[in-house]
Parts: structure tokens; C-alpha cells; sequence
């Protein structure tokens, strides 16, 4: 097992805030970062581009990928990352844990390894609200919040929304039919806060539902905000990449993971998996406007965006691509690196590994992820 | 292969042994009953265990996924957890939820549901004991909904293998490659049968005695939320295996053990569907239609934490004016109101001192009753079972 060697300093930091976040989330939350000292990163966005992604599709057709390819010509991109064919659910998150481990392709369940977003709030002291991930997978992918590993687990883990269940338009439909529920309150609100803790004397019970109500009061806007119009090609895509994109500018969270998917239309259409590449391509430019736009995003967000794995080097039958032939396009990847501590326009084709970036993304924000199995993407920094 | 048929009444000459006299009614709150043994020695039941309201309550939800309507209470407190199973085991909607859950472990939901009628028919078939387990799983791998939703031969060779025998895939390279063949049309030697195409790897699966176990597994992990001692559900497997039709009797036994009983004093968390079906019965009295359901059980599946998102489905239906709720002014006995929802919210008695803040705060001029019921369906304790 690959551990990291951190400077005693940063380690010491780290300790200190964790403890720091055990006496009070907010203001362990409100002095962590920048974490290493001369960094500018505060917040990165982790772009999980998976579904199967060949590299053929996007950096070796640059007109598909305008946006992408404007990053990388200001950042790094590694054109020869490592990934391992273990279904998109186990291989999406080795990915989060940096250990490949064979996983169920419809597996439902959590993993046992713990996730990035377990390291840095264990190590960090982050409170629950400064990581967000947003999926397009369904139930399956909520999967990735947490581990059911002794040391981290539930009371370590993100916030995960998926775009496509939350804001499917039955469910608009139905609230729209029996109508939006109504506000309450301060007086009721306060008896409301005396029943929970009456309930098996429950005080944490009051403090637990003032953090749901925020996420609560977040959803019942998004709801109304157009978000469940999205349809078309990768809809489920662009709902994810949408909502990170407002997660961002509203609660400026540390980490924001997205999860794609769409992609593995392939299996039936490389017409459509293409479509998926270029749709997909352009909301991630969104995201990346509504960074560059932001002064104080701008200046402290990076942005890493890698498939899980590739897809087959041949058409099979149906004129799509499945994903089993072991080929060099299955096994490789590319990932791209941007933000303001990065190399710009840069490219290493030495070999990396997905299972790189838990340890890379732990190192940027000054902390370890201690029982991953990854390194970290080198040659990063500038 | 060819599955041997057995009357469907086989469950009821399961010859149990008596055990567990004495045992109090694990939520504490009913008093033990020793029903009179009625029934001809060939059927007895194990001992009756007097179902109380969180027994009752739990029992419902593992069996067929619903808290009792209200009439139901009525009906069965009291009475043994036996005669429950009689009742509810191997029926109609016991096999309905039944089909519900398989089709979530293989993902088959959302746009991947199938709609066919045909399909829509097995939990009939199987209430009528005209079909068989192992038939119905069977059925689900040969519908479009599968195909399209594992699609490619490693996808779909890869999850037949893994979600029905619980094989690892990359420690059995060679079946997997085998399997793949025979589904683009190749022949291959898969689990140790020569197949020549996707529906014989379905078949060789299916049929494994990999898959008895495997099911078995998940059976009792989904039944009894715990882990199976491993040699007794190795020799249950086998017996399955044999006889498809064993499937009811070994429930039954699992539910009547003293592993279940133990369950019953474990708070287990609700799915989304549970939760789902639970409030609108305890709300309305009824179950949601599969239009309501369907939208709601997506969209809070879409969050790892779905408790904001119930919440705001918890205020949707208190304010939609579609619950029976009373005026306050109706409610002459607060106490024996709040009672009433400890038992069929939480399935417990509430303490003196629950009591005392919720009759407390019932008074206040600002408490709506839909404050209360509120209170009880966002709480934790109501998103466990």
C-alpha cells in the first residue's frame, strides 16, 4: 500500500483542525483554506466523466470538445492514465477511493474503502455542507457518499443529489398537483423544536433538522428553478453538471463531485454516445463560466475531469461500443487538471492511475487519504 | 430444466417444532398470550408470540412492505405472530412486494421497469402457486428491460453472473469469456455447460446451484437484516435447490425463529419505498397509487441522505388536505391522541415524560395537530422500523 509522505507541518495542521472542527464545523470550515501554504485552491470540482469514455472522442476530436480542450491548453492533461475495467459502479468509485476492488455492476451497496470525501472531512474537520456530489446514475450512485469502513463512514459523508431522480418531472408534476408545502412559522417552528426533542430526548434530533432544512429549503428552490426541464440528449448529464454549477455559486462548497453516466448509450449508438460527448462538453463549459465569472471562484477553484474507463477500440453489431475488449482504449484514459496552482498547457503522457487523484486531491488540500492505494498525478504543479 | 411441481399447499404441512414458551413480546408492550393450539398436529405452528403494535407493525413491513391499515390493527393484535404468517405468507401481496424488491436488487426501475402484461402477471401466478420463485427470476432476465438495461455481452454477462450466483467475475475470467461468446452467438463452455447463446447463459445461471444460495443469502439478509449462519443456509440452499417450492416454508421458519424475534427489538432503516408506502398508510389509510409512488420513490433515491426530501414529502401530504386530519378543537383527549400516534408512528408506548411535552406543547396556542403529526414523521425515529 502506497501512503503519503506529507510534511510534518501540514499533518500537524490537519490534526489541528480536525479537532478544531470537532468543537464547531463552521468555524473549522471558515480558517481551512488554502491549506498549504502558497496555494490558491479553496474548492475543487471533480468531474467524474464516466459511462465510458474513450479518449478517441474527445481530446483525439478536439471539435467535441471545445470547452475541455481550452482547459487543457491552461492546465495539465494526462494522456495516459491507468483505469481498470471493473463496471462503471466499481470503477466510478475507484475513482473516490483510490483502490480498484471488483464491485457489482448493479451492486447496491456501499463500499468498504473510504471515500475522498470521508478523508478530507475526517482529516479536515469539514463540515457536511462544504462537499456536494451530484450524480446522474439513480440509486445506485448515491452509493459514493460514504463507506461502511469502522474508521470513516455516514458521519464523514457528502451530500450527494442525482439530478435525474430528484428533479425527474413526474415528481415536479406531483408537487405541482397537491401543491408546494407551506412555510412555517417561527412560533410553530420553535414548538416543532420542543416535540423532536421530546421525542427519546432528542437534542440532537433539532440540531440534525436545522442542517436538513437548509438542504430542504435548497431542493424546494431548485425544484422550481428549471432544472427538471432539462431533457434530451444527456439530459441526466447536464442536470448534474447544472446543479454542481449552482451548488457552487450558492453555497461555495469545497469539494463538488459530479458524477456522468449518459455516455454508455454507446452500447446501442455511437451517434448517440458521441452526441453525449459534445452535450456534456458544453455544460461543462457552463460550469466553467460560472467559475470564470466569479472572481473569488475563479481565483481559487481547480477543476479535474477523467472518465472510468474508456470503451471498446471496435463497433460491435448494433454500430455502438461496448466496453470489455481489454484494448488500449478501454484501459486508458485521459485527465485534465485545471486551476490556479496548476501547470498550464501542459501535457504528461507518462502513466498515472485513476486511483491517483483521492491521494491528489487530499495532498492540494493538505491532508492524507491513508488506506488508498493510488499516488498522486505528477508533474502537476506549477 | 425442468422444475418439479408440488401442490401449493405444501407450506401448510411444515411440521414445526414448539419453542420459545415464555418469551415476551419483544417491543415490551404486549402481555404474553399462549393462543389455544387449534390446529391438527401435522400443522402446528411454533408457538403464538403476541403480536403488539411495533411487532405487528415490523412483521407487516418485512412481509409484504406496508404498515397495517388501520382495520388491520384491529384484526391482529394480540393474536400470534403464526397466524400473521398464515395469513400473510405466500400471499398476493406478499408476492407483490416480493417482485418489487427483486426488480430494485437487479435495478429494474424507473425507465428499465417492465410494463409487459405478461410480466405484470407472475405475482398472481406466484400467489397461485402457478409459478415458482426460480420461474419469476427467470422471467425477469428474459425480459427486454434487462436486455436493455445490461446492454453489451460483458455487461450482461457479467451482471447475470454476478446478481444471480454471486460469482465475482474477475476471479472467473474464463466463464466470463465463455459466456460473452455464446451471447454473440459463439459456443463456450460457461459454469461447466456448453451454451451457444445469451439465453442458455441465462439458463445455466438461473438454474446453478450457485444461484439457490445466493438467493437464499439475500433473502435472509433482506427478511431478517442480519447475516444467515452460514451451514444452516448452506443446507436450507440445498434443500431449496432441490425443491423450488421449499421457498415459503423456509421463510416461515426464518420468521418464526428467535433470530426474527431479536430482529423485532433492532430498529432497521426504512428504504425509500417502505417509507413511502408506511406514510401514506399511516396518513391516508391507504397505499400510493403507482403513479405517486414511482416519482417519489425516484426522487428521494436520488439523494444519499433522503431525509430533507421526505421531510418535504411529509409536509406535501400533511398540507395537501388529502389526510384525515381532526380539527384541534375535535381532539377532547390530547393524551390518548399523542398515544395513539406513538403506537402506530413509532410502534412503541410513549414515556411519561413524551407524554408530557407533547400534550405540553399540544396546547400551545401556535400547535396545529399537523404540527405534531409532523414532528412524529420527520422525526429519526420514524425513518427507522
Amino acid at each position: 500500500m502506497e501512503t503519503f509522505n506529507l510534511h510534518r507541518r501540514s499533518l500537524l495542521r490537519g490534526a489541528a483542525l480536525g479537532a478544531a472542527g470537532a468543537l464547531s464545523p463552521a468555524l473549522a470550515g471558515a480558517h481551512l483554506l488554502p491549506l498549504q501554504k502558497g496555494r490558491k485552491t479553496k474548492r475543487v470540482v471533480l468531474v467524474a466523466f464516466a459511462g465510458g469514455v474513450r479518449t478517441r472522442e474527445t481530446f483525439g476530436t478536439p471539435d467535441n470538445i471545445p470547452n475541455m480542450r481550452q482547459m487543457a491548453d491552461e492546465g495539465v492533461l494526462y494522456t495516459n492514465v491507468a483505469t481498470a475495467n471493473l463496471g462503471h459502479f466499481g470503477a466510478t468509485m475507484s475513482i473516490f477511493t483510490g483502490i480498484s476492488e471488483p464491485r457489482g455492476i448493479r451492486e447496491n451497496a456501499r463500499g468498504e474503502d473510504p471515500t475522498l470525501f470521508e478523508y478530507l472531512r475526517k482529516g479536515l474537520g469539514m463540515p457536511k455542507e462544504d462537499i456536494w456530489v451530484t450524480t446522474t446514475g439513480g440509486a445506485q450512485q448515491v452509493n459514493y457518499s460514504y463507506s461502511v469502513h469502522p474508521e470513516y463512514g455516514s458521519k464523514y459523508g457528502a451530500n450527494i443529489l442525482d439530478g435525474e431522480g430528484i428533479f425527474n418531472a413526474e415528481f415536479k408534476q406531483l408537487l405541482d398537483t397537491w401543491g408546494m408545502p407551506k412555510s412555517m412559522g417561527d412560533k410553530e417552528k420553535a414548538l416543532l423544536d420542543a416535540l423532536r426533542k421530546g421525542v427519546g430526548g432528542g437534542v440532537d434530533a433539532v440540531r440534525e433538522a436545522e442542517r436538513l432544512a437548509r438542504v430542504e429549503d435548497y431542493i424546494l428552490k431548485e425544484l422550481t428553478q428549471g432544472t427538471t426541464d432539462i431533457t434530451g440528449a444527456a439530459a441526466g448529464d447536464r442536470k448534474a453538471l447544472r446543479l454542481a454549477r449552482n451548488l457552487l455559486s450558492l453555497f461555495r462548497p469545497k469539494v463538488v463531485g459530479v458524477v456522468l453516466q449518459n455516455a454508455d448509450v454507446a452500447h446501442g449508438s455511437y451517434n448517440a454516445y458521441a452526441e453525449v460527448v459534445r452535450q456534456n462538453d458544453a455544460a461543462i463549459g457552463e460550469l466553467l463560466s460560472a467559475i470564470r465569472e466569479d472572481e473569488e471562484l475563479a481565483a481559487s477553484t481547480a477543476v479535474i475531469v477523467l472518465p472510468e474507463f474508456g470503451r471498446d477500440r471496435d463497433l460491435n453489431s448494433r454500430r455502438g461500443l461496448d466496453h470489455g475488449d481489454g484494448s488500449p482504449d478501454l484501459r486508458r484514459v485521459t485527465c485534465l487538471a485545471w486551476g490556479p496552482d496548476f501547470k498550464r498547457g501542459v501535457e504528461i503522457d507518462s502513466q498515472q492511475r485513476t486511483t491517483d487523484v483521492v491521494g491528489t486531491v487530499c495532498e492540494l488540500f493538505g491532508t492524507t487519504a491513508p488506506l488508498t492505494r493510488g499516488g498522486r498525478l505528477r508533474g502537476l504543479y506549477s | 430444466m425442468k422444475i418439479p411441481r408440488t401442490p401449493p399447499d405444501s407450506i401448510q404441512r411444515v411440521v414445526h417444532v414448539d419453542q420459545g414458551a415464555g418469551v415476551q413480546d419483544p417491543k415490551g408492550q404486549g402481555p404474553e398470550t399462549q393462543k389455544p393450539d387449534t390446529q391438527e398436529p401435522s400443522t402446528r405452528a411454533r408457538p403464538a408470540r403476541a403480536l403488539a403494535h411495533g411487532s405487528l407493525r415490523t412483521t407487516f413491513m418485512d412481509l409484504i412492505g406496508r404498515p397495517p391499515f388501520a382495520r388491520e390493527y384491529e384484526q391482529w393484535l394480540g393474536l400470534g405472530r403464526d397466524k400473521l404468517l398464515d395469513d400473510l405468507l405466500g400471499g398476493e401481496e406478499f408476492w407483490g412486494h416480493w417482485w418489487s424488491e427483486q426488480l430494485y436488487y437487479f435495478l429494474l426501475v424507473d425507465n428499465f421497469q417492465p410494463i409487459a402484461r405478461a410480466t405484470k402477471e407472475i405475482p398472481g401466478k406466484l400467489a397461485e402457486g402457478r409459478m415458482d420463485y426460480r420461474t419469476a427470476l427467470h422471467r425477469i432476465a428474459l425480459t427486454s428491460s434487462f436486455d436493455q438495461r445490461n446492454p453489451g455481452a460483458d455487461t450482461f454477462v457479467t451482471v447475470v453472473m454476478e446478481q444471480f450466483c454471486g460469482l465475482v467475475v474477475q476471479k472467473n475470467r474464463r466463464d466470463l469469456e465463455s459466456g460473452k461468446r455464446a451471447y454473440d452467438g459463439g459456443k463456450g463452455n460457461f459454469l461447466g455447460t456448453l451454451v451457444n447463446n445469451q439465453s442458455e447463459v441465462i439458463e445455466v445461471c438461473v438454474n446453478h446451484s450457485k444461484a439457490s444460495k445466493h438467493y437464499l443469502e439475500r433473502e435472509y439478509q433482506r427478511l431478517m437484516h442480519g447475516a444467515p449462519d452460514k451451514k444452516v443456509l448452506a443446507d436450507q440452499a440445498r434443500r431449496l435447490h432441490r425443491d423450488t417450492w421449499k421457498y415459503l416454508a423456509t421463510t416461515r421458519d426464518w420468521l418464526l425463529s428467535e433470530e426474527y424475534s431479536q430482529r423485532l427489538e433492532r430498529l432497521e432503516p426504512k428504504s425509500n419505498t417502505l417509507f413511502l408506502k408506511g406514510l401514506f398508510v399511516d396518513l391516508l389509510d391507504r397505499l400510493p397509487t403507482e403513479d405517486e409512488l414511482e416519482p417519489m420513490r425516484t426522487a428521494l433515491d436520488g439523494l444519499a441522505d433522503p431525509r430533507p426530501l421526505r421531510s418535504v414529502v411529509v409536509r406535501l401530504l400533511l398540507d395537501s388536505g388529502r389526510a384525515k386530519i381532526p380539527e384541534k378543537a375535535a381532539i377532547t383527549d390530547p393524551t390518548r391522541w399523542v398515544a395513539e400516534k406513538f403506537q402506530r408512528f413509532l410502534g412503541r408506548e410513549a414515556t411519561p415524560d413524551e407524554l408530557r411535552v407533547f400534550v405540553g406543547t399540544f396546547h400551545a396556542e401556535d400547535c396545529r395537530p399537523e404540527t405534531i403529526l409532523y414532528a412524529f414523521l420527520s422525526h429519526p425515529e420514524y425513518q427507522k422500523y
